[in-house]
């Protein structure tokens, strides 16, 4: 179905919100709030493409980089404020990193800190919608870093040879942790990959919103229909390092980042919108300003919150 | 009652769960046609078919990986991973996944799942399929660990780890799956973190996990004849540890060995040195002794394999030894 000028401008809502949100957490993350942060500011179209018209059923599995999935899926930002200061108010009461955080009730699942661990986990959740004969399905999020883990090819080939329904959205932004794809990415391609397993896979421009959502719906249609898994190769960048934890550059050249953020999602989408006079600049500064109050908002809940008393740390270590 | 071994107890366990709760599956490599390594699914894909009996690639961090994917989602999965060995394959998904995720999605799912694996020596196993890696789970906050030394007690701890909402490493010695024994047909359960007494006595007491409770037994009758006493405990689950009940046996006897398979150095015994010497230090009357594997890899050649084994005549001798002390 072609996205409405109502969905249209409901992706851009989300993305500009995510954007607000990264920026925010980057540089208070910098400031020294909190430990660290691996933003995905750069990457908003991916979360925002792909979470756009799920049902509330169906699930996604998160990885490290960034909170847009959360976000995108309605977990408020308040919440993952509060979460990245580890307070009290946040979903584990600050016990783990906010951006392994879970929210089924929103279909959010929670990652591990072992990149392209979250992949069998994924294979799992749909393997579970399987077996309760729910039409659900799963996108597991994954980045370039991840393809290279034993996990990644043991997660696909288990989704294959059992055909579940779920999707692997690969979000290639070229470097794991600090290493460029060419160095740790035998093939040349992350897409060619799906050949091997028998499953449609596409590479796609992963800066537009509208293009990442329509490869996702027929890859979503795939799966839920009995199809199988298909595989999205995603190319997009992130605009900060790959955590404030060691902030250095060593391969990323000021020239590619500036190549990339001219070629801005949020920017994109928010031209169109403008040219095609579905909103106006008034209206675009007015959606932003009520965004930026909304984040400033769960940053002073957040900075104002308390800390859980220590005995939460024994809380729900066994069910 | 009727006896049957330990293995076709842990089947019976396995059938009887399934038939109960449609959301107890299993996964893992052979376990459809074939019934798994430990022959322990044999038929079961009869009954209940290909989508809850699951044959799995072998590719352990993966399948296990999906378990607990599908353990958050409700699924009870009931995973066969065969040798002991072969989990520390899927450690990362076991002890930074599974162990975690309760606490990850603050007590709104779970990962009720079991892992099963084959633990302990077996004929010429070697380094690689021998190993007894029970004190490795048990020292992960997040995880529960059971070895059953019976087939009654097999059958009904299994029960309870498959109905336990937490994962539960569940550690079956090789040297007792042919040991048979009265077990009901009807449903029970032995609940997860009691020890049981499996022979009272008031001179010493014995310790002693899964395959060495048999040797530890037979190490008793050998000291009876020679006038003494000896209580053997069986602590059926290592975590949560029934510590109360150790520490009632030693305080009783005023001395304790403890003796598992798995080699001493960093193994289950020292936790349990340790509970004794801060809660019953003062009925002590001689120190406390450790028994277990020796401290190399177990060998194939059966001369090596012997000498790193622990046996009954290793438990009687440090049982005369205590007595003397």
């Amino acid at each position: 179905m072609p996205l409405s000028v109502k969905d249209l401008k409901e992706l851009y809502r989300i993305m500009l919100l995510i954007r607000r949100f990264e920026e925010t957490a980057f540089e208070k993350a910098l400031q020294g709030a909190y430990a660290n942060y691996h933003g995905g500011m750069g990457q908003e179209a991916n979360p925002a493409g792909v979470c756009h018209g799920l049902r509330r059923t169906d699930m996604t599995m998160i990885t490290h980089r960034g909170l847009g999935v959360p976000i995108a899926r309605g977990v408020s930002v308040k919440d993952i404020f509060a979460g990245l200061y580890a307070k009290e108010p946040s979903p584990t009461r600050g016990r783990i990193p906010v951006y392994h955080m879970a929210e089924p009730s929103l279909g959010v699942l929670g990652g591990t800190s072992m990149v392209g661990s979250v992949i069998p986990l994924a294979v799992g959740s749909a393997l579970a919608t399987r077996l309760a004969g729910r039409d659900d399905v799963t996108i597991s999020f994954f980045g370039d870093g991840a393809v290279n883990r034993g996990d990644f090819h043991e997660g696909v080939n288990l989704a294959c040879v059992r055909k579940l329904p779920i999707v692997f959205f690969c979000e290639n932004n070229f470097y794991a942790k600090s290493t460029p794809l060419a160095a740790t990415t035998a093939g040349g391609s992350i897409v060619a990959r799906a050949k091997s397993y028998g499953i449609p896979g596409e590479r796609i421009d992963g800066n537009d919103v509208v293009g990442v959502h329509e490869t996702v719906q027929i890859a979503i249609a795939r799966a839920r229909t009995g199809e199988g898994p298909t595989l999205i190769e995603c190319e997009t960048y992130r605009w900060t390092p790959h955590s404030t934890a060691g902030d250095r550059e060593f391969a990323r050249t000021e020239e590619e980042l500036a190549q990339w953020k001219a070629k801005c999602p949020v920017m994109r989408l928010e031209k169109r919108l403008l040219k095609e006079r579905h909103m106006t600049e008034e209206e675009i500064r007015t959606v932003d300003e009520g965004i930026k109050q909304e984040v400033a908002e769960a940053v002073a809940f957040a900075e104002a919150a308390p800390y859980a008393p220590a005995d939460a740390a024994y809380e729900n270590i066994y069910a | 009652m009727r006896e049957i071994t330990y293995r076709e107890a842990i089947t019976e366990a396995m059938a009887e769960e399934m038939r109960r709760d449609s959301k107890v599956v299993i996964m893992g490599e052979d376990v459809g046609d074939f019934g798994g390594l430990t022959g322990t699914t044999i038929g079961l894909i009869v009954e209940f078919g290909s989508d809850r009996v699951m044959d799995m690639p072998i590719s352990e961090c993966g399948f296990v990986g999906a378990a607990v994917g599908a353990a958050l989602q409700g699924i009870r999965p009931i995973v066969e991973l065969g040798l002991a060995d072969v989990i520390l394959v899927a450690m990362d998904q076991v002890v930074n996944t599974a162990a975690k995720m309760n606490y990850f999605y603050d007590g709104r799912s779970s990962v009720p799942a079991v892992f099963r694996i084959w633990t302990g020596f077996r004929r010429s196993g070697g380094p690689q399929q021998s190993q007894s890696n029970e004190a490795m789970f048990a020292h992960v906050p997040g995880l529960k660990v059971v070895m059953p030394s019976t087939p009654h007690d097999v059958k009904g701890l299994l029960k309870s780890a498959i109905r336990d909402n937490s994962p539960v490493i569940f550690c079956e010695p090789k040297g007792v799956y042919a040991d048979k024994g009265p077990v009901p047909e009807e449903d029970y359960t032995v609940p997860l973190g009691e020890a049981k007494v499996a022979r009272e006595g008031d001179d010493i007491s014995v310790i002693a996990l899964g395959a060495m409770v048999p040797k530890a037994l037979a190490a008793a009758d050998a000291l009876a004849g020679e006038r003494v006493s000896v209580e053997v405990v069986d602590p059926r689950t290592l975590r949560p540890l029934d510590g109360d009940a150790l520490i009632a046996s030693v305080r009783k006897t005023g001395r304790a060995v403890i003796v598992h398979e798995a080699n001493t150095f960093g193994g289950f015994g020292g936790e349990i040195v340790a509970l004794l010497a801060d809660k019953a230090f003062h009925s002590l009357r001689a120190p406390i002794k450790r028994i277990g594997g020796k401290e190399a890899p177990v060998p194939v050649s059966p001369s090596m394999e012997s000498a790193v084994v622990p046996g009954e005549s290793n438990i009687v001798e440090a049982l005369r030894e205590l007595i003397a002390a």
